[in-house]
């Protein structure tokens, strides 16, 4: 007995794209809630700790970076906070920095971003400056560590 | 004779919206930055002039260059040094820890022996946060009171304050 083939219908092959809009607008405003102007954007290499803590909004940041050559100097760049960070080319620099924000506000924080492989001596400078500005608190950037590390 | 109105439609039109949104995410996407926004927070004492902590009423970790460490002069791995503390704390509590650093080490060095310091208060607790070490007069032992981190400039002022060159 033949069977009779009738016409198969396929099924049309679209995408639903009427919520695409709502979904962009979601992701937008996403960004917009979460855009965060960041105002020192030298990249480095955190160390990794355990123990970490949020650090304030518009803290201070001084940022000190290894040179691309090893015979060039260290690149130290300070930040308020709320503006693109400038560089530094002395201590003396970052006193000034330092004394200057805090008369503004004795209670303001400083970020210190250093990288890893920075000579210690470097951070020595910039912490004994600190101290020396009288800045009460500081924190040290850094990035998650985990089992891994 | 009567002309006929022209009926101007009242609508937005919305076509491109979807690019313009488009357009915003992806400048959204490529500005916000997912920066490290967490650290290592300390305070500093009011007055920097003269530390106030005496070397021989305290533990010394020294961090020298290549990441090695010793506690009072003697050689430790970085494993031992809770330990270290840890005994020391128990017959004196208020015992303060001074981080030296060695100019010639680096800087991550540093951190990675400060970082041990903090998570005593985690070593010491047990998963309830309660503590599992009490000190000679049977009080709870949980963290390091004072870590005391001075600059090359602080201990050479201390040294040439008690006569040492």
């Amino acid at each position: 007995m033949g069977l009779i083939r009738g016409r198969e219908r396929k099924p049309a092959g679209q995408i639903f794209t009427a919520s695409m809009a709502d979904i962009v607008f979601l992701l937008l405003v996403f960004f917009i809630v979460t855009y965060k102007v960041e105002v020192d954007r030298t990249k480095m290499d955190l160390p990794d700790t355990w123990i970490r803590s949020k650090v304030p909004e518009k803290a201070a940041v001084i940022s000190i970076a290894p040179p691309d050559d090893i015979t060039a100097p260290l690149t130290v760049r300070v930040s308020t906070g709320e503006e693109m960070s400038l560089p530094v080319s002395t201590t003396e620099e970052v006193v000034t920095f330092a004394s200057t924000e805090v008369a503004r506000d004795p209670n303001k924080e400083f970020i210190i971003k250093a990288d890893e492989q920075v000579p210690y001596e470097h951070v020595d400078a910039v912490l004994d400056a600190l101290k020396q500005s009288k800045v009460k608190n500081i924190y040290l950037l850094s990035e998650q560590k985990t089992v891994k590390d | 004779m009567r002309i006929k109105k022209k009926e101007v439609q009242s609508e937005i039109f919305t076509g491109s919206m979807a690019d313009i949104s488009f357009l915003l995410i992806i400048f959204f996407m490529i500005t916000s930055a997912f920066s490290a926004d967490r650290g290592l927070d300390f305070a500093l004492p009011e007055d920097t002039d003269t530390p106030e902590i005496k070397q021989e009423d305290s533990i010394d970790v020294h961090v020298l260059r290549g990441g090695a460490i010793e506690i009072d002069g003697a050689g430790t791995p970085l494993e031992g040094l809770l330990p270290y503390i840890l005994d020391k704390l128990k017959q004196n509590p208020e015992k303060p820890v001074i981080l030296r650093t060695d100019p010639d080490a680096t800087y991550g060095d540093m951190i990675r022996t400060f970082d041990t310091l903090r998570t005593a208060k985690i070593e010491w607790s047990d998963a309830d946060g309660r503590p599992l070490h009490m000190d000679v007069h049977g009080k709870p032992l949980i963290e390091i009171q004072t870590i005391s981190i001075p600059t090359r400039r602080e201990i050479e002022n201390l040294w040439s304050m008690l006569g040492i060159q």
